[in-house]
């Protein structure tokens, strides 16, 4: 359980000797209750209080890596059920599976078809995380050749797959530096193939679709073994038992501190799909409900970008201001001639803006100013919303180039700014708008002709 | 039921009513009029009268006093007949003070600090030998001995203005001479010369320059008596209404320069006027202590406060050494200490170290919220355990501007509105008793909590212009203006303007957004240290705004927390208090620093957890109810009363 | 062994049903969960959510052609763009009035209570009409539309905080439901449902649009949104406990990755698919956030959508 800041603090030597860093102890406590600060930061902390909050601060949702350094996927770690009570740290890997039993030329192609995957998205770059590597030929040398093969193209991290031990073993020979996940220990198999992740330092899927009772036994065997970086399968394929079984898996490490079943989980929506569509479809719901390693069996872009598009959506973190991404938004059908405002990229004042816009029936352009999501008021108090940066923003957005005449309407409540955007944007005409937006459908009707 | 006779006096009047009739309906059957500005709700305290004999029931209400109720006064809209009655109905007059006495018993409490009286400027009479052949020590080092032998201060300090004049002081007064010296650092500073042994009080100044107002207060160094004390407008208004206006037009040519000289030409002025008010040189004033937000600090010492707006906020200094009186301008002695409390952040400047030390709050054992809402709302909370501190930008509003009939707290503004729960008439409360020219901070949150509680607007602040018009047959005080809807609190002809004065929803939002400021502040503060709003023990309120705040409707509209009253006290002027202590004490001066570092600042905007808050704060009292317990209960109550009018 | 104990969740409080239709006509409950979106483990999903099809009173100007060509000739005429959703498996159908829009036509009421008698006699699934959201625009219509629709129980939008008063009156003289569309927010959703039931209306007679926020276009404020508001439901608080409509389809089809055809990096892969993905994921994402409506406007989403409901459902 997460302690508040005032917990902490209770545990500090309260001096406030600033040797953190931070003005106050209790300031240096909301910070260590953050996370973004580690509580060891602080040099006069007896041991007791260090013990009690390491213990306290333990993540209910192991991190497991997999991967070569420099290239390694970081799952787990998860603190809260909803992303909205603190934020979801780290985006499951998106996978793609790859049979051994394919001949080389299409594993080959399948790989470049993945690892040439790459789309910006607002100055992101989207792409695939590795490859689940499947032993669906049964033999151990084909297994570990089709493994050498995949990462002869790349270095992206991957998942072996196969029941057998021996083949698992074979394959491993060839890759265990790059610290593959392997898939999985079973009820049949999980001696041998604990002592396989044991010897090679490698993380270890335990799979078992019987229950989560089941699941959690089989995970403390394995762990007797000395495995601690591990990777659940409860074996649910399809919607209805993803996404009931993933949330019981969360709520059971996240609100009863259930450590047995506390690491994340790795799902296959191709498993059981029919359509391409269908996967996509499970595959999205997984990506926020849960999974930790998605395994693809279908790979295309127009599948790829959205999903990925909605594994950045889902892993932004909520406690920035809501924005709206700056630029020149069309209310209505504006013509070259209809009027243009201005306004911040918060996004409920540009809501608000938008909303009486649209419902004065003006149609208009707005110009949306980045303010890093404050409002008009406070952005301009902290000197974000200027007449030297809505002049850049005029440029950056080719303002101009959309109407046909030099008026410009700014919020009343920072009609000051009047003369110096006319200084800043020669000829144009700066008119000061009302300082609440539900005036403005008024003001229009008074103030703007053609 | 049997009937119980009822008999208002001095009139003599009766009637004969059954068992639990309201007073109020008794009165009405025995033709005896009680004024009930609120329509009988319970919510003014107006309608009281004074049961003389026999028994009648009565519920507690906020508007007695346990003292009051034990004198036997009840509500006459609340109490019920219980048995035969004699009531006596007051005049005008006696019901107004015992409405004031009630006012006064929730509202004037202060906290005296208990500091150990320790000024740092100390005067000394020195005897000295003249000098002779024999004997022919200079000036400074016959001046150091003495020191040295009669009050063991070793090291001394002498600026060159007092050294000019120190051969010629000392031979004109005979070698007896009074010294004022500065014990603020290690060695003692000498700053004034007096003939002789001088009498009168050693005087200082503490000083709260506000956004809006600057205050000075005369104080007697030796017995903590405040001799006098003055108030007046910062000139710096004209210059822009707010902090942040200041900050920028600062940015501009010279204008940091006229910024400074016109807060000390405003400072100068009530020097003046207080020296004529006590009839006292002001150069005998040797010390002064400011108290100011860190915007106001930075120009009164004429630092630029361009840094303070931007991220990160960071301003030039926090704790400022002490400076001469004649390095600022300031028409005191010139070689007298001036010390401006320290500032915790950007936002949270010297007066609100100042108000935490005022209030006690430092030293206190119960969780605290301490509010000083001023142009700025800065709160602090915690207890002596640790504090934690934040500004919100609360905007002019409640000072009277960006609000259309708004003015300041002075004679002719509405300060108290009700709004009669049937008739949905006014009746106001007006700052000296002449017609209204506009109205003030409390009069506006008073207007609004009334309007909302009788379903003249609802919870997001519009007016519902049919149930007022369905009211209000005759002439509706609801109506469109060129801000959208309008109320009319008072007719043209009842007013001192000639024209109505109204509360647009413009307005109103202007209000709603200022107050959701402030409970955002104090939500968002509370919930980042795990804590409920509703554990605070107690709220302490200081700024000028805080004496006529009235807690009710404070509630009513969610500025404040919805806590039982007597959690609320309101303190004043804590700006200045704190300067004052200060000013008297050197520990009060240690602790004022220690203060402020021990305050924890938190930047409100960092996060969208404040935005989160501020947006459900900006609805009446606010979007969760349940937060506010006894407006609930109030508005369900009235609920029934609006569907059976 | 260790046994797992299933983790449930105490909830208190649930959503409210609300009922379109009926009369003759066929009729669609909503509502009712008692906990979150699709965990059966937890408790039982009274009402499965519905698919909408979005059908405009004129033809569309600025649609997609993928839509275009699998719409056709129906997109001209809304009776018949009606009954070709209720084959393409609608459980309700969206009647937009988009030509009443001052600058897409500016027609009138007269107009608006043709197209929706058009529509109610074309098709017998339960109604939702859309005004073009200009507020006198819409006060003046959705009266009229209220008037002629008068006993079937249709749903009528949008009130917004500044506008709710006219429909919501007519919704309760005439015994239709009122949609309630605040921007993306959790308290400005619950302040518009904290007037509308103080103007008189019962829970029951009230739908919510957060607003949606499309697949790389906010989803996420959306997505966390319409969490809160089912989690404070389930805590109790009847205020947010509306079930919730979500307009997936004109949110998604607006997007660059779902409007424009060419000039597109080949990386985003084939056009077609990458659209019909984008109102699929939107809606698949909104469904497990709480939605109980989703207005939908490709056929092969409506019948993926369905698909998954039934599966999510089980």
């Amino acid at each position: 359980m997460a302690l508040s800041g005032i917990e902490i603090y209770k545990f500090l030597p309260k001096t406030n000797c600033k040797k953190c860093g931070f003005p106050t102890c209790l300031a240096f406590a909301m910070k260590v209750a953050q996370k973004t600060v580690d509580i060891i930061t602080c040099p006069d902390l007896s041991d007791e209080s260090r013990q009690a909050l390491e213990s306290a601060g333990r993540p209910p949702i192991k991190l497991v890596s997999i991967g070569a350094d420099g290239k390694k996927l970081e799952i787990g770690n998860e603190v809260v059920m909803f992303r909205h009570e603190k934020t979801f740290y780290h985006p499951p890997g998106i996978m793609r599976r790859i049979k051994d039993s394919s001949p080389a030329e299409t594993v080959a192609q399948q790989v470049a078809e993945v690892t040439e995957f790459k789309v910006d998205r607002v100055g992101i770059e989207l792409s695939l995380n590795g490859f689940a590597i499947e032993n669906d030929s049964g033999d151990g040398a084909a297994f570990a050749k089709c493994v050498e093969a995949v990462m002869a193209k790349t270095d992206l991290p991957l998942v072996l797959m196969s029941s057998k031990p021996e083949a698992m073993a074979a394959a491993l020979e060839k890759s265990a530096a790059s610290r593959p996940l392997i898939y999985a220990a079973t009820g049949d198999n999980w001696e041998p193939m604990a002592e396989l992740a044991s010897k090679h330092g490698c993380p270890l899927a335990v799979a078992e679709p019987k229950g989560l009772s089941e699941l959690a036994a089989l995970v403390e065997e394995v762990n007797k073994k000395g495995v601690e970086d591990i990777v659940l399968d409860p074996g649910a394929r399809d919607l209805g038992s993803s996404l009931n079984t993933l949330t019981q898996l969360r709520r059971l490490a996240i609100k009863k501190n259930f450590q047995p079943l506390g690491y994340p989980i790795i799902t296959f929506p191709g498993t059981n799909a029919a359509s391409v569509d269908e996967e996509a479809v499970l595959a999205s719901q997984q990506v926020a409900k849960y999974a930790g390693i998605i395994v693809l069996d279908n790979f295309s872009p127009a599948l790829a970008y959205p999903l990925l598009t909605l594994r950045l959506n889902i892993y932004t973190d909520p406690q920035k201001p809501i924005q709206v991404q700056p630029g020149v938004y069309p209310i209505g059908a504006p013509k070259e001639s209809s009027p243009l405002c201005v306004t911040t990229n918060f996004s409920l004042t540009y809501f608000s803006v938008a909303g009486e816009l649209e419902g004065s029936g003006h149609a208009a352009w707005l110009l949306v100013c980045d303010t890093e999501g404050l409002s008009v008021l406070t952005a301009w108090a902290a000197g974000k919303f200027d007449a030297e940066k809505i002049a850049k923003n005029f440029k950056e957005f080719d303002v101009a180039s959309k109407i046909n005449h030099q008026r410009v309407i700014i919020p009343g409540r920072v009609a000051v700014l009047k003369g110096e955007i006319e200084e800043e944007l020669a000829g144009w005409d700066v008119m000061v708008g009302p300082p609440d937006a539900m005036d403005i459908g008024g003001y229009l009707k008074n103030n703007w002709s053609n | 039921m049997s009937n119980f006779q009822v008999t208002f006096e001095p009139s003599g009047k009766s009637a004969s009513v059954p068992g639990g009739t309201l007073i109020l309906d008794a009165a009405a059957r025995a033709g005896v009029l009680i004024d009930t500005p609120c329509g009988g709700q319970g919510r003014c305290g107006r309608c009281l009268v004074r049961v003389k004999d026999g028994e009648a029931s009565h519920r507690d209400n906020p508007h007695l006093t346990p003292r009051q109720v034990e004198e036997g006064w009840v509500l006459s809209c609340t109490a019920r007949v219980a048995g035969d009655l004699r009531l006596d109905v007051p005049r005008k007059r006696e019901r107004e003070r015992v409405v004031a006495e009630t006012a006064a018993s929730r509202t004037a409490q202060s906290i005296e600090g208990d500091w150990p009286r320790s000024p740092i400027i100390r005067r000394v009479f020195l005897k000295l030998t003249p000098p002779t052949l024999d004997d022919n020590a200079n000036d400074l080092e016959r001046l150091k001995a003495a020191l040295a032998a009669e009050h063991q201060i070793d090291r001394l300090a002498v600026d060159l203005p007092v050294m000019r004049r120190l051969a010629r002081d000392l031979r004109e007064a005979d070698w007896q001479v009074t010294l004022t010296l500065d014990m603020g650092e290690e060695e003692a500073r000498l700053i004034d010369i007096h003939p002789g042994r001088k009498r009168g009080a050693l005087l200082g100044a503490a000083v709260d320059i506000g956004t809006t107002n600057v205050v000075i207060q005369l104080v007697d160094l030796g017995s903590g008596k405040v001799l006098g004390q003055a108030a007046a407008r910062n000139r710096q208004v004209s210059r822009g209404e707010d902090v942040i206006s200041r900050i920028v037009y600062s940015e501009r040519g010279n204008h940091l320069e006229e910024l400074r000289k016109l807060v000390v030409e405003t400072i100068n002025e009530l020097l003046s006027e207080l020296g004529r008010k006590v009839d006292t040189d002001m150069a005998q004033v040797q010390e002064m202590v400011v108290a100011g937000n860190t915007t106001m600090t930075h120009l009164f010492l004429g630092l630029s406060p361009r840094h303070l707006r931007a991220e990160p906020y960071v301003p030039t200094a926090a704790f400022f050494p002490r400076y001469r009186a004649g390095e600022l301008g300031v028409a005191i002695n010139p070689l007298a200490p001036v010390y401006c409390l320290p500032a915790v952040a950007a936002y949270v400047g010297g007066d609100i170290t100042a108000g935490v030390l005022a209030s006690c709050l430092f030293k206190s054992d119960k969780l605290t919220l301490f509010l000083d809402v001023g142009t700025n709302g800065e709160i602090v909370l915690g207890s002596s355990d640790w504090m934690t501190t934040c500004a919100c930008s609360a905007g002019p509003a409640f000072e009277g501007a960006g609000v259309r009939g708004g003015m300041r707290a002075m004679e002719g503004a509405i300060e108290e509105v009700k709004v009669n729960s049937k008739t949905l008439e006014t009746t106001l409360s007006v700052i000296g008793g002449v017609p209204a020219q506009g109205i003030c901070g409390s009069g506006m949150i008073s207007a609004l909590a009334e309007m909302f509680i009788t379903g003249v607007v609802d919870r997001s602040g519009r007016i519902d212009m049919e149930f007022v018009k369905g009211r209000m047959k005759k002439r509706s005080r609801a109506r469109r203006g060129d801000h959208g809807g309008e109320y009319v609190l008072a007719w043209a002809r009842d007013t001192g303007l000639g024209e109505d004065i109204v509360l647009t929803e413009v307005d109103i939002n202007n209000l709603v957004r200022t107050k959701a400021a402030i409970y955002a502040g104090e939500a968002v503060m509370a919930r980042s240290l795990g804590i409920s709003l509703s554990d605070v023990q107690e709220v302490l309120i200081g700024g000028a705004f805080g004496q006529h705040l009235n807690v009710e409707e404070a509630i009513q509209i969610g500025l404040l927390p919805d806590l039982p009253w007597e959690r609320f006290k309101f303190l004043g002027n804590t700006s200045v208090r704190g300067a004052y202590n200060v000013l008297l004490s050197r520990f009060a001066r240690a602790q004022v620093e220690e203060i402020a570092s021990s305050l924890t600042y938190m930047e409100l905007i960092a996060d969208n957890t404040f935005m989160d808050e501020l947006t459900g704060a900006l609805f009446l009292p606010h979007t969760d109810i349940r937060n506010f317990p006894s407006v609930k209960a109030l508005l369900e109550e009235n609920q029934g009363e609006r569907a059976s009018p | 062994m260790p046994g797992v104990e299933t983790p449930l969740e105490k909830w208190t409080g649930k959503v409210h049903e609300v009922t379109l239709g009926g009369n003759g006509r066929k009729s669609i409950t909503v509502g009712g969960e008692s906990t979150l979106p699709f965990l059966s483990f937890e408790a039982p999903i009274p009402h499965p959510p519905v698919v909408a099809i979005e059908v405009l009173d004129m033809e569309p100007q600025d649609w997609s052609p993928h839509l275009v060509s699998v719409w056709g000739d129906a997109l001209k005429d809304p009776a018949v763009w009606a009954k070709k959703a209720v084959e393409c498996g609608a459980d309700l159908i969206v009647l937009r009035l988009r030509s009443a829009h001052p600058e897409a036509g500016d027609t009138g009421v007269d107009h608006a209570k043709k197209a929706v008698e058009a529509v109610l006699a074309a098709v017998d699934l339960p109604l939702i009409v859309l005004g073009p959201e200009v507020e006198e625009k819409d006060n003046e219509v959705l009266v009229g539309v209220s008037d002629v629709a008068r006993g079937q129980k249709i749903a009528l939008g949008n009130c917004s905080e500044k506008n709710h008063r006219t429909i919501a009156a007519v919704c309760l003289s005439d015994g239709h439901v009122a949609i309630g569309k605040s921007p993306i927010e959790i308290n400005l959703a619950k302040q518009l449902n904290i007037l509308l039931s103080d103007v008189g209306l019962a829970p029951e007679s009230i739908l919510m649009d957060p607003t949606t926020g499309a697949l790389g276009y906010g989803l996420e404020y959306s997505y966390s949104v319409m969490e809160r508001l089912r989690i404070a439901a389930l805590m109790g608080d009847k205020m947010t406990a509306m079930p919730m409509l979500c307009t997936v389809g004109e949110e998604s089809w607006r997007q660059k990755e779902s409007r424009a055809t060419e000039g597109l990096p080949p990386l985003w892969g084939d056009h077609q698919e990458r659209a019909i993905l984008w109102e699929e994921i939107t809606a698949v994402s909104l469904l497990n956030s709480g939605a109980d409506i989703v207005v939908l406007r490709h056929p092969r989403v409506v019948e993926r959508i369905k698909a998954t409901i039934a599966s999510l459902v089980g």
